[in-house]
């Protein structure tokens, strides 16, 4: 399993319980679509691409994703969520080559 | 081959530049629309990458405020005056040539100037300043005065084939007209010195405002000035020194 | 010929490239792995049925897009979003694309507001649509034209 470089960020940076917020989720990811030629090889380099990302929220999804190539390098997904109480927010992304990873952020509602 | 295309881009760019009032230009939504994306700046990953970098090789901010020797509240404001001279290195210096000498003064091999995982590291360290200042001071003595005065020269000097200077596309009297639907920014109100390093997203990578010059001077058909080299260390002082004042916010997010 | 000649056939060229910045689809474009059409996409996802044209979809995208390789997209849906009566998913497509397909989110009254923004590749001028399948098994669709230009220094 290689370790992906992704990000979790919740806006705005202090939150009630119940409020609804963003989530951006960005992770490094070459989002190789299969049709690229290596410019020093010539070669078609092979596609890998992110194709799912799932939003885990106290063990419950709230949101999947399906993802193709058309995605940009380094792709970002936002969303909202309502807040349902303290935890965490785990996603869990894959991609096309069957990397699997897992990044994630305490929720803590203030008050 | 190389060369034809170098030849096609430079009538492009040429040709571009005298017909650009007729070209249509991005609107402000649109542009809106892409600043807005600062808010979500793949860049903060990278700068993260840095974080970490600065850590397993230089001793993390506490090895770095040493090795500058302030102290690390003082760190910030300090970052927030380069490139300046140093009495280690006896010249004036950016921050990737401080974080090369931390390196190999922690027992590491240093990564070149041109490195990503440098370019991730300069991104960490300048990101220490942020909302900071720029506090340049470009008269603080005779080798920061000198670094600048190269810096203008360097600037200004038409070179290469098309005879064009950084001064062709940034003077005062083109800045704003529109080359390819973009236009022409002041470095100074655009704040380029507190903005670099930033993610380009036509790259999908982050750039230092050194290397950015390199893609300027290879776009402008001119021989590329070395990272790190007395004039490019010049041209950064002197373009920081145009937004002096202005507040540091790394990454920054550039088409 | 003449190496002056030689610059103005290439500069000729170039001022083409330069006042016809939309990039064209060739007909005989190489198809990747996955192409896919959006017709395709429309008929799998709502199996036949005809979406309808609304406005409750805004679709946020940039009239002019001078870098075809990020391109903010974000989707906004007007919806309660409660237990009856949410969004169930948004579909992004690039219409033109090799493969149109780039997300489809699948949501849940959970998320409070039905938003899905991010950033695509777009191979040329075209349209950016979005799709949405709401709680009660409607199809929505709404969608708007990009133009891909090849722009800025370097």
């Amino acid at each position: 399993m290689e370790e992906r470089k992704a990000l979790i960020k919740i806006k705005p940076k202090s939150y009630a319980d119940g409020e609804i917020v963003k989530v951006d989720f960005m992770v490094m990811h070459p989002m190789e679509t299969g049709m690229r030629k290596d410019k020093k090889t010539g070669q078609v380099v092979p596609a890998k691409y992110i194709n799912s990302v799932k939003f885990d929220y106290n063990g419950k999804i709230i949101t999947s994703m399906n993802v193709w190539e058309s995605v940009s390098v380094n792709p970002v997904f936002t969303i909202y969520m309502k807040v349902n109480g303290a935890g965490n927010l785990k996603v869990t992304f894959t991609d096309s080559t069957g990397e699997v990873n897992e990044s994630s952020i305490e929720i803590k509602p203030k008050g | 081959m190389k060369s034809i295309l170098k030849i096609t881009l430079g009538v492009a760019l040429f040709t571009s530049l005298s017909y650009s009032s007729e070209q249509f230009a991005m609107s402000d939504a649109d542009r809106a629309m892409y600043a807005d994306l600062l808010d979500a700046n793949p860049a903060d990953m990278m700068v993260q990458d840095g974080k970490e970098l600065l850590s397993k090789y230089g001793g993390g901010d506490a090895g770095l405020a040493k090795f500058l020797h302030v102290s690390e509240d003082k760190l910030p404001a300090f970052i927030a005056g380069f490139p300046r001279y140093l009495p280690d290195f006896k010249k004036v210096v950016g921050l990737g040539q401080v974080a090369q000498a931390l390196m190999v003064t922690n027992g590491n091999k240093a990564f070149a100037l041109k490195d990503p995982k440098m370019f991730n590291m300069v991104a960490y360290i300048k990101s220490i300043a942020n909302d900071e200042k720029i506090n340049i001071d470009v008269n603080a003595n005779q080798q920061m005065k000198d670094a600048y005065a190269l810096g203008e020269k360097t600037f200004n000097e038409r070179r290469g084939g098309r005879g064009l200077s950084c001064l062709s596309c940034h003077s005062a009297d083109v800045v704003g007209s529109i080359l390819r639907t973009q236009p022409l920014p002041d470095l100074g109100v655009n704040n380029s010195g507190g903005t670099w390093p930033a993610y380009r997203m036509t790259k999908s990578s982050l750039s230092t405002m050194q290397h950015r010059f390199q893609g300027c001077m290879n776009n402008a058909l001119q021989a590329v000035i070395p990272l790190g080299s007395p004039e490019m260390v010049g041209l950064e002082v002197y373009v920081t020194n145009k937004a002096k004042g202005k507040a540091i916010a790394i990454p920054g997010l550039k088409r | 010929m003449q190496r002056r000649d030689f610059i103005k056939t290439l500069g000729a060229a170039a001022v083409i490239g330069a006042v016809v910045p939309a990039m064209s689809f060739a007909a005989d474009a190489p198809k990747g792995p996955n192409a896919f059409s959006y017709k395709q996409a429309l008929d799998t996802i709502t199996g036949g049925k005809t979406p309808v044209k609304s406005e409750k979809i805004h679709l946020k995208v940039p009239e002019i897009a001078e870098n075809g390789a990020v391109v903010p997209v974000t989707v906004e849906v007007d919806s309660p979003m409660t237990e009856s009566d949410y969004v169930k998913a948004i579909y992004i497509f690039a219409t033109k694309n090799n493969n149109v397909r780039c997300v489809a989110m699948h949501l849940t009254p959970a998320n409070g507001k039905a938003i899905l923004g991010t950033r695509v590749k777009l191979g040329g001028t075209q349209d950016v649509a979005a799709l949405v399948e709401m709680s009660d098994g409607s199809f929505l669709v709404n969608s708007q034209s990009v133009k891909v230009t090849i722009g800025g220094c370097g």
